[in-house]
């Protein structure tokens, strides 16, 4: 042996003549090297999560927090008042108008001179004065920046933010009198009582003015069955002429109603706001359309987080505003959880006895194998597929099906036959269940024989020691592929644009009219609503802290479900890590 | 004693049935349930398999009703409900046969010709076409009103006062042609001896009087001799004609003035029909040996426009005598002197259908206005074949290869599956799709790869298992992130910072490793007594401060280094030097962001691969006095290889159907082209953008099917055989 081996180095030692040392030194720096640049390949990874997930963070936890107004005054003499969002350098300052103000900065860079110039992205709101939303403004232009205390930021539920400053308050017309004087008080009382009032509306329209228009529906729709049955059953027409002279008492009804809502609405708009500009100019504002009445600069630290918590309330548990740019996402937060439950009803019981099968009760052998490898890379398969599947089949198939059979007094307009909260659930569940099945039989597996065995030689039935003992053992893995399947589902897109998705749902997929849930409605998405809000929206700067905002939340719903999912797996191995055979 | 025992054995034996059926019930259960719900997840291949099966089923052609003139007809007409047949006889009567119920309803007369001897007759869809005994021609144009009274529908055929043609010549000419609107006769071009006429008749009405002014003008050129078809388009631009000799000649009307003729051998045997197809464009030219084929116009600009043979058709046994174009999309009926019918489709060269006429000796043909039946009719009979040709413009060839379109120079793959107009028809070919799908995916493996190859060579051969705790969780985060985030970072936050930073981009790449490797070697000339102050694994942070660091030199030294190679400013100098045009959303940026959405895969499958390799190898190796290196290259990478080409492949697959991040990263532009600073369209993009507007059932929406399909079956195949590596190789070291 010793022989062979020198034979083998012999001849690779011999030319550098004792410089086997250094060759492999070399040999040595060089490898060295490259295990530097493999570990700068790991860290590049990991920081690149790190920096995606700050990213959304910072950004998205940021956009709650009331950023002060600036009031800017120009060396040319004019004023613009709004709030910083971002600050850069351009190379080179070109021949922006005097005003310092251009829509878009990119294009009108030149970039071919040395010296170069800070810009400001600055929020000049005030859509509805014919301003731009947002716009550019060199550093140095500005003659001087202030702070004024007086300045207001004003939420609306109808138009994007204004922002000016507020001068008096009118009534029908005619200044009111302020409370002790104070314009800002005023202007908090009254704002309360819109608040109320517009709560009073949405009460009355929901529950008063909806119920009808129901209830219209429904006998629209009977009637229209009736028609099409029978045109001369005696018993039909009897029924149809009670069904007009219903609808026919309830049109009145609903008219009087509609006039009473007409009333209310108008107190609405009783008060106004007048505010100026910067550019000086007045804007009547209606306090009833106010949402939120702000004076950043005149707010502390403690005033700023109070805003700052109320803000993220309301991102989370209120309705979006103004074409979901603002406002908050709880029917998006709500439609995911909906439709990740109902998948989760269907996707449980079939995965679980897929893998039942394939574990438990299947003959191992070379057909199973197969099966196993393509229920596997099921789970490769391109989602947009399973998407056009769920369109085919489930929409397009089933749901026509069903519309013909039960709903065909309210055809040509579908309602199981369009995309909708039951078959975006199925499909998703499509997709997941080989998630499930691979967990639930890695779940199985963990199961050592000896507990089986002992199970059976106690005189258990191949089912009872399935079902009382190896289950329960494999609970686990079978909620590890659940939760795996749930976080996938969460974070899914594609398929849901095609089958059931909505940029703003009117209606919710569970509320209190029967039969409570509505498996045919369509319903909102956190996914669906960031690429919604992302790509089919103009004003993109106003909507980017909140594509943030909810990217953030998603993240951390799918990794929160993603963690647990992991723990319980290591929680499971480590568990049966001794004891399988 | 004995009757208590039998009772004992009684009672374990019925609750032993009982759970014995109860275990039997589960097993079928599971079986049958677990069965069933397998075959239904592989079902979905069958399901997709079924919607695309149509695209390639040929036309059904079947007779259906039948109708028996009372009176030789010269040529007929119908509606688009097929309601009524129009029937011209000669002396201008028009009889109106109620196909329904096969009785005649109350006939037109046309005006003027009365009593005049007809030298032939002719329909096209909008009106008759009549050349009288004494020359002049006169075109009537026939329309249908449509009514519904309550949910009954009434069509009520009117046939309009005639335009009469007259251009001075004593007898019929040789041939002539009529363009005939929506509105009327537009103009008429016809062949006396060796004199082409063309004359274009304006109709203008005056808004004060409501005076309506009739005017014809009248132009000429000189003509081939023995012309024996002509043909003019609807718009009134070209006239076309065919010679006995087997000669096309062209002629352009521009501001209704004919130009001299453009002539074109045809080859073979004499023309013997001729005809439009969907467009006016393109056109039929059918020959005595029964050689069919299409030729329009190709040239760069409208002046040096010649007249070219598209392509060829199978065929016909005897000479082609007509033409018959569909209205809905490029596909037309042939019929030949023996009466034999053939339908095919122009674009994608498809024979759809074959047959033979049901009646003998058909004097003329008609497609029906929604192309659902052709009329075929004798001077005894009209028959109507009833056509179910949903899917005509799709073949192999139309899909997957170049199609010459009208109006385009060469043939070309193109998708552009709506058209503004009707007449252009949609160009459906997937080649530009499935090249920008490995495009995206090229790009994006040119990151992945050596990242997570990498990565996970470092994982899980050198790195302290204290971190190696930490890393695999992170990466799983990682491959959890849901697309549509990494989509709408990529969109709206990278794309512009690449754009602007370009430069900064590509001195990262250089950068970065650079401070990497000066990190390492900094920790190498570090006392050992000081790095044993730290545990391991701390080289992770520290590598991550020196890509920060690498980052933000690169970006510093952009500004000057811009400067100096690109004269300050990259996309001008890129577009100076190579005429290629930055696109903000381009396929650097797709690249980015689906290799990183690719790295955790690719990585969490190679880790997986590189830690199966047996921990004795690593050990004889090192024993043998191999460097650490030395043993990962040449001991670890080679055993483990095929887990990580199997790795890549599953990588190749998740970047092959990702979806979000295209279509929000990149414009969908469906060009063929390699430039990474442009955008692309992959399948998956393409589905999600056009599905929801296809039809159900629709051509678009059946091809969109056969993409999916495509997609499913490629990363079916590219997974199973990376699972099928990874078996063999777990297996093979299990032994070790």
């Amino acid at each position: 042996m010793p022989a062979a081996i020198e034979t083998v180095m012999k001849p690779r030692a011999a030319p550098a003549g004792g410089g086997l040392r250094h060759r492999k030194r070399t040999a040595g720096l060089w490898g060295e090297t490259m295990i530097w640049l493999c570990g700068g390949a790991l860290a590049l990874n990991l920081l690149l999560v790190i920096c995606l997930v700050g990213l959304l963070a910072v950004n998205g936890l940021s956009c709650f927090w009331q950023k002060p107004l600036i009031l800017f005054e120009f060396k040319d003499g004019s004023w613009a008042l709004g709030e910083i969002h971002e600050t850069e350098f351009v190379k080179n300052a070109d021949g922006r108008s005097a005003d310092g103000r251009s829509a878009d900065g990119r294009s009108a860079d030149g970039r071919n001179g040395a010296d170069g110039a800070l810009r400001i992205k600055v929020r000049f709101a005030n859509v509805d004065t014919g301003q731009q939303d947002f716009g550019w403004i060199d550093e140095n232009t500005i003659e001087r920046r202030t702070e004024p205390v007086d300045a207001a930021y004003i939420e609306r539920f109808e138009w994007s933010p204004f922002i000016g400053f507020p001068k008096e308050i009118r009534r029908d017309g005619a200044a009111a009198t302020l409370d002790g004087g104070d314009i800002y008080k005023t202007v908090d009382r009254i704002l309360g009582e819109k608040l109320q009032l517009r709560g009073v509306i949405q009460t009355f329209e929901k529950e008063q003015i909806g119920s009808i228009d129901e209830e219209l529906n429904r006998l629209r729709l009977r009637k229209k069955a009736l028609v099409g049955k029978s045109g001369a059953d005696a018993e039909g027409q009897t029924e149809i002429l009670r069904i007009d002279k219903t609808v026919e008492s309830m049109n009145r009804e609903h008219d009087v109603l509609e006039k009473k809502l007409l009333e209310l609405k108008k107190g609405l708009e009783s008060d106004v706001l007048v505010l100026e500009t910067a550019a000086g100019a007045k804007r009547e504002v209606p306090i009833g359309g106010i949402a939120r009445f702000v004076r950043p600069n005149d707010l502390g630290f403690g005033g700023r987080s109070i805003l700052y918590i109320r803000r993220v309330g309301e991102f989370l548990f209120d309705n979006p505003r103004n074409l979901n740019t603002e406002g908050g996402i709880f029917p998006a937060i709500f439609g995911t959880v909906m439709m990740v439950l109902l998948m989760s009803f269907a996707v449980v019981p079939f995965g679980v006895l897929a893998a039942l099968y394939l574990r438990e009760y299947a003959k191992q052998g070379f057909i199973v194998r197969l099966v196993r490898i393509a229920v596997n890379n099921l789970a490769g398969v391109p989602s947009i597929v399973f998407g056009m599947f769920g369109l085919g089949f489930f929409v397009y198939m089933v749901g026509g099906s069903i519309d013909q059979l039960f709903f065909a007094e309210s055809l040509p307009s579908p309602t199981f036959g369009t995309g909708g909260i039951l078959w975006a659930s199925l499909t998703l569940a499509l997709l997941t269940v080989p998630v499930v099945i691979v967990a639930s039989e890695e779940g199985l597996a963990a199961v050592p024989r000896i507990v089986r065995e002992g199970s059976l030689a106690l005189g258990a039935t191949k089912f009872e020691t399935t079902w009382r003992v190896v289950i329960p053992a494999a609970a686990p893995g079978i909620l590890t592929g659940l939760i795996l399947a749930m976080a996938r589902a969460a974070g899914e897109v594609a398929p849901l644009m095609i089958v059931g998705m909505v940029k703003l749902a009117t209606t919710m997929p569970l509320d209190g009219s029967p039969p409570f849930l509505h498996p045919e409605r369509k319903f909102m998405h956190l996914g669906f609503h960031i690429y919604d809000m992302a790509f089919q929206n103009k004003n993109v700067d106003a909507t980017k802290p909140l594509i943030f905002a909810t990217s953030f939340l998603l993240i951390a719903i799918v990794t929160a479900m993603n963690l647990t999912a992991i723990s319980l797996r290591n929680h499971l191995r480590r568990k049966y890590a001794g004891a399988s055979v | 004693m004995g009757i208590s025992s039998n009772k004992d054995r009684s009672r374990r034996a019925e609750t032993s049935a009982r759970r014995r059926l109860s275990d039997r019930f589960a097993k079928y259960f599971v079986t049958i349930g677990g069965l069933a719900i397998i075959a239904c997840v592989l079902g979905i291949f069958v399901f997709i398999l079924g919607e695309v099966m149509p695209l390639f089923a040929e036309a059904t052609v079947a007779p259906g009703r039948f109708l028996s003139f009372s009176s030789p007809p010269r040529a007929v007409l119908t509606d688009e409900y097929q309601t009524w047949c129009l029937a011209l006889e000669d002396r201008g009567i028009v009889k109106c046969y109620d196909l329904a119920a096969g009785r005649e309803a109350p006939e037109f007369k046309i005006d003027g010709l009365e009593g005049q001897v007809y030298a032939r007759a002719a329909a096209k869809h909008g009106g008759f076409h009549v050349v009288l005994a004494d020359g002049r021609e006169c075109v009537a144009a026939v329309k249908f009103n449509i009514d519904f009274k309550g949910s009954v529908r009434v069509v009520t055929p009117i046939v309009q006062k005639p335009a009469i043609f007259e251009f001075g010549a004593k007898g019929p000419s040789d041939a002539s042609d009529a363009r005939i609107g929506p509105e009327g006769a537009r103009g008429l071009a016809a062949v006396s001896g060796d004199k082409l006429i063309y004359l274009n008749r304006s109709v203008t009405k005056n808004e004060m009087t409501g005076e309506v002014e009739d005017d014809i003008s009248k132009t000429e050129a000189a003509a081939p001799a023995n012309i024996r078809r002509l043909a003019v388009d609807l718009e009134g631009q070209n006239v076309y004609g065919a010679t006995r000799d087997g000669e096309l000649a062209r002629w352009r009307i521009q501001n209704n003035k004919l130009e001299p003729a453009d002539r074109v051998k045809v080859g073979g045997a004499p023309v013997s029909a001729l005809g439009f197809l969907l467009g006016d464009q393109s056109l039929l030219v059918g020959q005595e040996d029964g050689g069919v084929s299409v030729w329009f116009l190709v040239g760069r600009n409208t002046d040096s426009k010649i007249l070219t043979r598209i392509r060829d058709f199978k065929k016909h046994p005897l000479a082609v005598t007509r033409f018959e174009a569909s209205t809905r999309e490029k596909s037309f009926f042939s019929l030949d002197a023996g009466g034999g019918l053939r339908l095919a489709h122009s674009t994608s060269e498809r024979i759809l259908w074959e047959g033979r006429s049901p009646v003998a000796d058909p004097s003329g043909i008609l497609y029906t206005p929604k192309a659902d039946g052709l009329f075929v009719y004798n001077t005894e009979t009209l028959a109507v074949l009833d056509i179910h040709n949903p899917h005509p413009e799709t073949s192999v060839k139309a899909l997957f290869g170049k199609v010459w379109y009208e109006n385009n120079i060469e043939p070309e793959y193109s998708w552009q599956s709506s058209s503004s107009s009707n007449d252009v028809e949609p160009k459906l070919s997937l080649v530009p799709i499935v090249y920008g799908t490995l495009k995206g995916t090229f790009y994006s493996l040119l990151l992945a790869i050596p990242a997570a190859v990498l990565a996970a060579m470092y994982t899980s051969q050198f790195l302290s298992w204290g971190l190696r705790r930490f890393v695999k969780p992170i990466v799983e985060i990682m491959a959890s992130l849901p697309s549509v985030v990494i989509g709408f970072l990529a969109g709206l936050w990278l794309a512009p910072r690449v754009a602007s930073g370009f430069v900064a981009i590509i001195s990262m790449i250089l950068m970065v490793p650079v401070s990497i490797v000066a990190a390492g070697f900094i920790g190498r000339i570090l006392p050992k007594t000081f790095r044993a102050r730290f545990p391991q694994g701390t080289e992770i942070p520290c590598f991550m401060i020196a890509i920060a660091a690498g980052a933000w030199l690169a970006m510093l030294s952009s500004g000057p280094v811009e400067s100096a190679l690109f004269g300050g400013n990259f996309q001008a100098w890129l577009l100076r030097t190579t005429g290629a045009e930055y696109n903000q959303n381009n396929a650097i940026v797709v690249g980015m962001a689906m290799g990183f959405a690719v790295i955790p895969i690719i990585f969490a499958v190679a880790e997986d691969a590189f830690s199966n390799v047996p921990k004795t190898l690593i050990s004889a190796s090192l024993a043998l006095g191999a460097h650490r290196w030395q043993t990962v290259t040449r001991v670890v990478l080679p055993t483990a290889s095929p887990g990580i080409f199997s790795g890549i492949m599953i990588g190749f697959g998740r970047a092959v159907g990702e979806t979000m991040i295209v279509v929000m990263a990149t414009g969908v532009t469906a060009i063929m082209d390699w430039s990474p600073f442009n955008g692309f369209r992959t399948l998956s993009a393409n589905i999600a953008n056009e599905i929801p507007e296809a039809p159900h059932g629709g051509t678009l929406y059946r091809i969109l099917f056969l993409s999916g399909l495509l997609l499913f079956g490629f990363t079916f195949i590219i997974n199973t055989a990376a699972e099928l590596v990874r078996q063999r190789l777990r297996s093979k070291y299990s032994t070790l």
